[in-house]
């Protein structure tokens, strides 16, 4: 029960920040994916990189759950080209599809249906498609650890080049 | 045209608002574990599966892989679309409309042809997400805090699929369009 509410509260707050900096306007995406306005890409990508460190502190302190998914070469690639169409078309996300809908955005009421459609047939498709494009490519649960041999290194990459990243938006979109 | 970034801007400012999400992010793996939104749809469903078809509920690995609605990831969505919602309606200054502007101006006023759009889009971001296992939040966001690389593999994509098909898409009308 105690993790419902968590989980309740937890939402409310995401969606509420999310809102504010205007990640459920579609118009707002739209103009970011187009490289006309830097702040939401810069948002993400910094905010990745606050909680890497943010994480790496609690691990240290012995707090917290982790669950790195798998990479899988073909489907995780294959997935992200399908929901990188999606997201370029409609301006919305799982997460902000949410917040939009909660918001009354109309259209993102019907991206939440199609969610659901979506969500539905791979459900159904699960046990065919898995074994083809998941399976055969899949690497495991692979960390930027693996790669270099320390956790610390490894967040401290990761926060280099996620800064020169949200640097680099700076400079690229016109805005 | 009008000097587009003279206008009045009614967001938050991107950095404290980054700093206020990875706050949330933080907690959500300090009480719960890594945050996830894609896997709220999964979880709608089957709730309403269970009810009209528990066989088929039962027989399926994807539904057996997240919990119903009576957990944290179907909470969390609620939550998401709760805080949507306050936040909406606590703003006076941020637009709340069915139809981003910016699709108007490439494709009429017709309202049909955007709920069509979105619902599409809305299905291929879920199918996306489900075969990878996780979306913007659950896979990019959550996946590159944890270091992981699928996360950040999925991230570099769907951020260049995503680029080039706003492009193809509303190219043509792209340089007339204001912040709002």
């Amino acid at each position: 029960m105690t993790l419902i509410w968590l989980g309740l509260f937890s939402g409310i707050a995401f969606g509420f920040v999310v809102q504010r900096v205007g990640a459920t306007d579609a118009h707002r995406m739209a103009r970011a994916h187009l490289m006309l306005d830097a702040d939401i890409p810069r948002f993400m990508l910094l905010a990745v990189a606050l909680s890497a460190v943010g994480l790496f502190g609690l691990q240290s302190a012995g707090v917290g759950r982790v669950l790195p998914l798998p990479t899988s070469i073909v489907a995780t690639g294959l997935a992200a080209v399908i929901f990188g169409i999606g997201w370029g078309l409609t301006g919305y996300c799982p997460g902000t599809t949410w917040a939009a809908a909660g918001e009354g955005r109309m259209d993102a009421v019907f991206a939440l249906l199609g969610g659901l459609a979506g969500a539905a047939l791979f459900a159904q498709l699960h046990e065919t498609l898995v074994p083809i494009l998941y399976d055969p490519t899949n690497v495991g649960q692979i960390t930027l650890t693996d790669l270099f041999g320390n956790q610390a290194v490894a967040v401290a990459m990761l926060v280099i080049v996620f800064g020169m990243c949200t640097w680099g938006i700076g400079r690229l979109w016109r805005s | 045209m009008e000097p587009t970034n003279k206008q009045h801007n009614p967001y938050w400012h991107w950095i404290p608002a980054a700093f206020a999400l990875s706050g949330i992010i933080v907690f959500i793996f300090a009480t719960y574990g890594p945050p996830a939104s894609s896997s709220g749809f999964v979880s709608t469903l089957k709730g309403f599966f269970e009810w009209v078809a528990p066989d088929y509920v039962a027989a399926k690995a994807h539904y057996k892989a997240i919990p119903g609605p009576g957990s944290w990831l179907f909470a969390f969505a609620l939550g998401m679309a709760i805080g949507g919602f306050i936040a909406g309606r606590t703003s006076r200054d941020i637009p709340v409309r069915d139809m981003p502007p910016i699709w108007k101006r490439r494709f009429g006023d017709s309202r049909t042809k955007r709920y069509a759009a979105t619902f599409l889009g809305g299905f291929l971001i879920l199918f996306g997400s489900r075969l990878a296992g996780g979306c913007t939040l659950g896979l990019f966001i959550s996946g590159s805090t944890q270091l992981a690389i699928s996360g950040l593999y999925f991230g570099v994509v769907i951020f260049a699929a995503a680029m080039l098909t706003a492009r193809l898409i509303f190219g043509k009308v792209a340089d007339q369009e204001g912040i709002q």
